[in-house]
């Protein structure tokens, strides 16, 4: 016989506010199998638990529901509260009357007979519930970082550090990211190369850190603490364990002019190469579209200048198929494309470019060695107008959000360019100077008084080339009068936008997106660094724009989420999982198909003599994660999932 | 020579031989235009093989019945191009071996039929696929004309109307070769989510189901259709299913042995109208 406890929280005015909680108690104290209905202010809080359990063990209670907020708020608090009164923790139901109830209605009356509809209808729910167990799967104590930027040297290295073994693997022949292609960094104007190839040898060379270059994550499987993921590498046709990175192979390469991807175009690059000087690992790759052996079969000058013998033109791609526990996903973002805006001439006129082309112009580094000069005649520029929000913050052409960083990077730009060109001048369009952050404020303030940078608010509406200079049209909406500037050079402060394959990838991995192909963080507030799919964590910018700081702080806050998750040999799961009635089932493979998880395996059934008389689907529960997706798939009913079982889930239906 | 002699001699031949242990073909019905199925199990009684116009039923159905393929021999099959495409998916889905059907192929042509090359389900691949780039809708029905007019309230009580001559004899079941499970989901009785008695409700939720069952799997053979003695026009609603499956998601029943069903499967570029 069921003693069923019915606990109805208030939620203070959240609940009790709209619906009339005496009205529901009492419906619930003469539905059928119940025992207790009770009201309470809060039964979350302490004193509220504690009666929950009073009540429990006073009236051997069977089952328990709470009526109160979402089951994602509260569940795990009132199945650990029953399971602390010694009643199975499977055993208690949470009856949504406020998301799904109080806060969605404007009628008390009606909000209350839902009410106790919706509390009803889990009575009968809990009334057929089975005691679970929880389940217990191992832990494979191996972390994988997708990027090798920033942010994913830095969740990389503080994994290893911990003496945890981190696999990095980069897409891109060498490690580095966007952080290694910027001049100085704000607000400490400190070289960024400098702060940046320290960290990139010091991820290659940890003995905990196995470095994957020019390796791309091509499919994903299994579940928290149990991963498995196929790595295409990428064949380079220079084998790493002979090449001593000596350069003798790409100063021979005839194919000299390929713009630099490393130098957004403003430089150039051969066929054989590394990104940049700085690279690790420092081994070349061959750049197959452009290589005049691989289009016509002949040349091979790469291979004769190697002294190493490192260099295969035969080479293939290869495949990892590497287990792992936890992923970090650090895949960062690409500045958006400017085509759109005509007006500007990107594209057009070679002197209108973008802010990451400026960082290049300004770096040692860079095709010009650090010197700031037009691409158009290397001259150098007397007047540059920077446009901010070129992009960012602009619905109709460009992306609804704010960049983040342009406001900063651009009064960077504005120092540099002041501290290098003596006299030059700089104007800045801008719609508001976004300057939040430690020593930020005070670094725009700096570029305003000290350098000089003259801050105009409002947009330009067009640039235009006459007689050797760029003419910039624009508003000055603080005087209220039109501007027109004579200009050498326009810097675009485009927009940060997700990876060009961003939301292809999260479906190869399973985690979410949002409208704009940026991760979606498990909580924006709350788990700001944890994916929605549990044991997948986000660093930097895949999951929005950041600064390094930022990006940074995020990577080491994702590594601390792997290392809590490796600091146990044992990972308890939720037994919410489906099983298969092998007497009844068909063998049509249509859960084998339907199932994302791949956890539906095809067993056979002999019969005495060892002979297969039919096959079965069978459901391996460390992989199966009771999404519930092979239930509805089943024509003949033969799959359940335990805690939503068949009888369950109509119980709940009929209970309305 | 007539294909009814042609195949009868084919029979004799893979019986006599032991190449198939048995014949599933046509034989005279009750009425001189009714013909039935007939199972032939010795090269003595192919004479009762009959092959005409009026040998319409699918009996690809047989073929799942339990235990007839377990012992690995072959079995002779007269098919419609219908029959072949249900053969593909009764492979696909597990359900049996191709390699053990050897297939006496035909399909209509005017007033008569004509045999159709091939004899294992594969090599009727190219077949298939030019039968899915040519659905035959050119035998338009008035009813679904009149029925794609109706206003959905309208199309709500034909539906009505019909269902409620349904007597749950589950006859469409049973002809249909696609439902092959044990244990049908209306056998189930813990928890009932079909109502068992002839009324609205249960006769909506029972046709409801099977119609959703066969999504992307019917192959419009008509057999249920044929069956069922209070005459709801069932193909109406098969045929609505594949015009959905073909709009939406591009699936032709049948298509081939390897073909994923409709329902299971996940394409990225399928339509996800109704995710917001």
């Amino acid at each position: 016989m069921a003693k069923i406890g019915v606990f109805i929280c208030h939620c203070g005015e959240n609940i009790a506010g709209k619906v009339d909680t005496s009205r529901l108690a009492a419906a619930l104290g003469d539905h059928p199998g119940v025992s207790v209905s009770v009201e309470y202010k809060y039964f979350c809080s302490d004193p509220g638990q504690e009666s929950v359990k009073k009540a429990i063990r006073e009236n051997h209670l069977t089952g328990v529901v709470v009526a109160a907020c979402s089951p994602r708020m509260h569940e795990a608090t009132f199945r650990k509260a029953c399971a602390e009164a010694g009643l199975n923790p499977y055993l208690c139901e949470i009856a949504n009357i406020r998301e799904h109830c109080s806060w969605v209605h404007s009628d008390g009356d009606m909000a209350t007979d839902k009410a106790i509809d919706i509390t009803r209808s889990m009575v009968e729910k809990v009334k057929r519930n089975n005691m679970l167990q929880p389940i217990e799967v191992p832990v494979t104590r191996r972390a994988m970082v997708i990027g090798g930027g920033i942010a994913g040297i830095q969740a990389a290295l503080d994994i290893a550090s911990a003496g945890q073994e981190v696999v990095l693997v980069e897409r891109e022949p060498s490690l580095g990211g966007h952080m290694a292609q910027l001049s100085e960094t704000f607000p400490t104007l400190d070289c960024s190369q400098c702060i940046m190839t320290p960290r990139m040898v010091e991820a290659a060379q940890h003995p905990n850190i196995r470095l994957l270059t020019y390796a791309e994550v091509e499919h994903v499987d299994g579940y928290i603490g149990n991963f498995k993921v196929r790595v295409r590498m990428k064949s380079r046709f220079v084998h790493m364990d002979k090449c001593t990175g000596c350069g003798d192979c790409y100063l021979k390469c005839p194919v000299k002019k390929i713009p630099s991807e490393f130098d957004c175009g403003l430089g150039k690059r051969t066929a054989i190469y590394t990104p940049f000087a700085q690279s690790v690992p420092n081994n070349p790759v061959i750049d197959k579209t452009n290589c005049i052996y691989f289009k016509n079969g002949k040349c091979k000058l790469c291979q004769k200048a190697c002294a190493a013998d490192a260099i295969d033109f035969e080479m293939q791609d290869e495949f990892l198929e590497l287990e792992v526990g936890a992923i970090v996903v650090a895949t960062g973002f690409q500045v958006q494309n400017t085509a759109m805006y005509g007006e500007y001439g990107y594209g057009k006129y070679a002197d209108v470019i973008t802010g990451l082309q400026f960082e290049r112009l300004a770096s040692a580094s860079g095709p010009t060695a650090g010197k700031i000069l037009r691409p158009s005649d290397q001259k150098e520029p007397e007047h540059i107008v920077f446009i901010q929000c070129a992009g960012s913050r602009d619905p109709s052409k460009g992306v609804r959000y704010c960049s983040k960083i342009c406001c900063m990077y651009t009064a960077k730009h504005a120092m540099l360019y002041a501290h290098k060109v003596q006299g030059g001048k700089t104007s800045i369009f801008y719609m508001d100077i976004r300057a939040g952050g430690k020593g930020y404020d005070e670094f725009t303030r700096r570029a305003i008084e000290e350098d000089e940078a003259s801050y105009l608010r409002g947009r330009v509406s067009k640039v235009w080339e006459e007689n050797g200079k760029l003419m910039v049209r624009g508003v000055d909406t603080l005087l209220g009068r039109p501007v027109e500037i004579a200009a050498d050079m326009v810097v675009l402060a485009t927009a940060m936008v997700a990876q060009p394959g961003a939301k292809e990838f999260a479906k190869t991995i399973g985690i979410g997106y949002d409208e704009y192909g940026f991760y979606n963080e498990a909580h924006l507030k709350l788990r700001p660094v944890e994916s929605s799919t549990a044991g997948i964590f986000l660093a930097g910018t895949c999951q929005s724009p950041k600064d390094i700081p930022d990006s940074v702080a995020q990577a080491s806050a994702s590594a601390s989420k792997v290392l809590a998750l490796f600091s146990k040999d044992r990972l308890e799961r939720e037994p919410v999982i489906a099983s298969c009635n092998e007497a009844t089932c068909a063998g049509c493979w249509g859960c084998v198909l339907a199932c994302p998880y791949n956890a539906i395996e095809k067993k056979d059934i002999l019969d005495r003599s060892g002979r297969v008389i039919k096959q079965v689907a069978s459901v391996n529960p460390g992989l199966c994660q009771g999404c519930g997706t092979c239930v509805t798939f089943c024509r003949s009913n033969s799959i359940d999932l335990a805690g939503f079982t068949e009888k369950q889930i109509f119980a709940e239906v009929m209970g309305l | 020579m007539s294909i009814e002699v042609q195949y009868r001699n084919r029979a004799k031949e893979l019986l006599s031989n032991g190449e198939v242990k048995l014949v599933v073909g046509y034989t005279g019905g009750t009425t001189p235009e009714r013909r039935r199925p007939v199972f032939i199990s010795s090269a003595e009684q192919v004479d009762r093989l009959v092959l005409d116009d009026l040998c319409i039923a699918n009996l690809s159905g047989y073929l799942v019945t339990e235990s007839l393929l377990s012992d690995e021999k072959s079995v002779a099959v007269f098919l419609r191009p219908e029959g072949i495409r249900s053969i593909n998916i009764l492979a696909a889905e597990n359900q049996l071996n191709p390699d053990q059907i050897v297939i006496f192929g035909f399909e209509p042509a005017g007033n008569t039929i004509k045999a159709l090359d091939g004899t294992n389900a594969l090599e009727f691949s190219e077949f298939v696929v030019s039968l899915s780039e040519n659905p035959s809708v050119s035998d338009s029905d008035p009813v679904i004309e009149k029925l794609e007019k109706m206003s959905a309230q309208e199309r709500f009580s034909f539906w009505q109307d019909e269902f409620s001559k349904c007597i749950k004899c589950y006859a469409c079941r049973q002809a249909c070769p696609m439902c092959y499970c044990r244990r049908c989901i209306v056998d189930c009785n813990q928890p009932q989510w079909i109502n068992t008695s002839p009324h609205t409700l249960g006769n909506f939720e029972w046709n409801i189901i099977r119609a959703f069952h066969l999504a992307g799997r019917c192959v419009e053979c008509g057999n249920c259709d044929r069956a069922c003695p209070v005459n709801i026009p069932l193909r109406l609603i098969n045929r609505r299913m594949a015009v959905e499956a073909r709009e939406s998601f591009d699936h032709f029943a049948g298509l081939s042995m390897t073909q994923e069903p409709v329902l299971a499967s996940f394409k990225k570029d399928d339509s996800e109208t109704f995710i917001l």
